[in-house]
């Protein structure tokens, strides 16, 4: 596999692992990490999450990442995978991963 | 073959119909950009009586439902509807199904992909005594969706409707029968199911459709439904479901219990968890003039087979072609480029899915 293929790989595999586990632990969820599929929908259907929950996600986002997702933008809660094209993007717009 | 109770009504207004599981479904009306667009932007009605639809008392249906289905039957307050699914013994998908607990009867609707004959050898029902009732023969199943389809209802049914969340049923009458109306669309805009006994179901159908036209709606199709869950990334038994057929790969983790000791196909499904998922499904897009992302299609990355699309479609939000491919979980991210149909064959990238936002998450009914 090429080099700038791999790295993508690695880089977003580490965000959604460390992602993934703040979940699970903060919702206390029934599941570990390989249950949760990156495009599972995080709000009403798939985990079903409610409003509380999503601040929770919010929280957990800028405590892993030190990044913060302002209030109006919601698009960025509708799935795993969505939360951590955000992150990745915030991480390159302020010079690579912290 | 089965046949919907409002097929001359739906021959009448121009349905082009196809065969799907033993069920005659309605596919599209002619129009399919415009069909999608129409619950994108408007509302939307379609004919859902392709899916079984049954009954159980409280008790003994609780017990009996919660030994067929992934999902925790108890755990499901009143009014409130859990969208599960029901595998076979061998674990692999048979229906992608929703249990409402409503009003001292479970209702139990089944989108399956297995012949009636064969759906109703798997559920049984704790045998001939247990008094289920199949309303499928006697009841109409509408589907209403759409950005504006709660105005629609509303206008029908009264102003209450606004405060049902999504996942609930409640009971209504229209002229006097009864019609049981489930919150529960997979467009991921505003959905709902009615369902209604075959005495009133025509003129039901009517007056949804004169409420759905009057806000620049449509009839629509299954075609329509099938492109909108992929875009809105909702499970379709019948694409990736029967492509597939086990739920690990595709994700339904959520629609299963974990702690739920016994459930129709658990020991199976759980062996194959305890041995680790091997392959995933992940979502993919193309180039608008792309037309090989096509169901069926070999996936290529640096010129080896990796993996095949297990559904296809077109996005009418994003214009371009979409699809969900099933790859080695070493692959499966989004962000890279893969090749289709052939290993020189047209690029198609990985997306994190949904790819759109429904303009139905960004209105507060409640606050309407």
């Amino acid at each position: 596999m090429s080099e700038q293929f791999n790295q993508t790989i690695a880089r977003r595999r580490q965000v959604i692992d460390t992602f993934k586990q703040e979940l699970i632990r903060r919702l206390n969820l029934a599941y570990v990490p390989e249950d949760l599929h990156e495009d599972v929908s995080l709000l009403g259907s798939g985990l079903g999450l409610d409003s509380l929950d999503a601040l929770e996600i919010v929280l957990c986002v800028e405590t892993c990442f030190k990044i913060k997702i302002p209030d109006e933008n919601i698009s960025v809660l509708r799935s795993i995978n969505t939360v951590v094209d955000f992150v990745i993007e915030q991480q390159d717009a302020k010079g690579g991963p912290a | 073959m089965r046949e919907s109770p409002l097929q001359e009504k739906l021959a009448a207004a121009g349905a082009v119909f196809r065969e799907r599981h033993g069920a005659r479904v309605v596919s599209h009306f002619g129009d399919l950009r415009a069909e999608c667009g129409a619950v994108r932007d408007a509302a939307a009605l379609a004919d859902f009586s392709f899916v079984r639809v049954f009954t159980l008392p409280e008790t003994p249906g609780l017990d009996l439902l919660d030994a067929l289905v992934a999902g925790n039957v108890p755990k499901i307050r009143f009014g409130r509807v859990l969208h599960t699914f029901l595998a076979d013994k061998n674990g692999l998908l048979a229906a992608d199904c929703f249990v409402a607990n409503n009003d001292q009867e479970f209702v139990f609707i089944c989108e399956s992909i297995l012949p009636d004959a064969e759906l109703d050898a798997l559920l049984a029902f704790g045998g001939k005594e247990t008094p289920v009732k199949d309303l499928t023969p006697g009841h109409a199943v509408l589907s209403l969706d759409g950005f504006k389809s709660w105005e629609v209802v509303k206008h029908i049914f009264g102003a209450d409707i606004i405060g049902l969340p999504y996942l609930s049923i409640e009971n209504y009458q229209f002229e006097g029968e009864p019609v049981r109306f489930i919150r529960a669309g997979k467009t991921s805009e505003f959905g709902y199911l009615l369902i209604a006994p075959v005495k009133i179901a025509a003129r039901l159908f009517d007056t949804l459709k004169t409420g759905v036209e009057e806000r620049g709606g449509r009839l629509i199709g299954a075609d329509a439904h099938d492109a909108l869950r992929l875009e809105g990334r909702f499970f379709n038994i019948f694409r990736e479901g029967q492509r597939v057929r086990d739920p690990l790969p595709l994700g339904l983790q959520w629609m299963i219990d974990l702690e739920k000791e016994n459930f129709s196909g658990s020991a199976a499904i759980k062996a194959r968890r305890a041995a680790g998922l091997k392959q995933k499904v992940i979502g993919l897009a193309a180039e608008a003039n792309c037309t090989t992302l096509q169901s069926g299609a070999r996936i290529f990355h640096e010129g080896r087979g990796v993996g095949e699309i297990v559904t296809a479609g077109v996005s009418y939000v994003l214009n371009q072609p979409l699809a969900l491919g099933l790859l080695p979980l070493e692959l499966a991210f989004s962000g890279l480029p893969f090749r289709v149909g052939a290993p020189d064959g047209a690029v198609a990238r990985s997306i994190s899915m949904p790819p759109i936002m429904a303009r139905s998450l960004t209105v507060k009914l409640d606050e309407m």
